[in-house]
């Protein structure tokens, strides 16, 4: 995985029912763009190290592109 | 396969210092039962959504009580080259259902016991099916070699 900051990071449920979770990348600590990545989950504000697995999807976030993002 | 290759979900860390509301606030929203505990670099302990009822709410231990206070150390890791059935043996001999996986030193993921029975079922499947389809479809003859009369 190769993020940039403002990256959103997708992390499917493990559980029929369970949603998925999102987190927004605020440093990149690994070379090139990969991990870890310094992250905050959501609105709770809350910031921690985050080591992607194969549940983890990245979502680019293409700033002249004011309608979304692309994956 | 490799210890990184078998593990299925990601890895989140905190520092020390975090407080066990922070840790039950951050594993309520990441989705994740352990979170890795390190101080800068260097891997500290683990805490789980178990040690935060066990040893801190059954203690009646303050929301703000620090996670250092309760998080299980050292940490039994595997190297992330390892080979994955080496995890089977370290799991046999130390009660504990994650393993921190580091490269070179550092952190890089947790894999529990839940992602080896997962890869285990995964190859059971693919066994299985041949099998399968064996009994139901019936057997399939082998084509008879071409001999020279």
């Amino acid at each position: 995985m190769h993020a940039a900051k403002g990256d959103r990071i997708i992390i499917r449920g493990h559980r029929v029912g369970e949603p998925d979770r999102d987190c927004e990348v605020l440093e990149v600590r690994g070379d090139d763009g990969g991990p870890p990545y310094v992250v905050r989950w959501g609105d709770s504000g809350h910031e921690t190290l985050f080591f992607p697995g194969s549940d983890a999807a990245l979502q680019h976030f293409d700033a002249a592109d004011a309608g979304g993002a692309r994956s | 396969m490799r210890a990184i290759e078998g593990i299925r979900r990601s890895g989140v860390a905190i520092g020390p210092e975090r407080t066990m509301r922070e840790a039950a606030e951050i594993m309520e929203r990441s989705g994740v039962g352990a979170l890795a505990v390190l101080d800068g670099d260097h891997l500290v302990g683990i805490v789980t959504d178990r040690d935060l009822v066990r040893r801190g709410l059954a203690r009646r231990l303050d929301p703000h009580a620090r996670v250092d206070s309760m998080m299980s150390s050292p940490v039994v890791t595997i190297e992330a080259d390892a080979d994955l059935r080496a995890a089977y043996a370290i799991f046999r001999e130390n009660a504990v259902r994650r393993l921190a996986v580091t490269e070179r030193g550092r952190f890089v993921g947790v894999l529990s016991i839940d992602d080896l029975l997962i890869n285990l079922s995964a190859d059971l499947a693919d066994l299985v099916r041949p099998v399968t389809a064996e009994t139901i479809y019936g057997h399939r003859d082998s084509p008879v070699p071409a001999t020279r009369s």
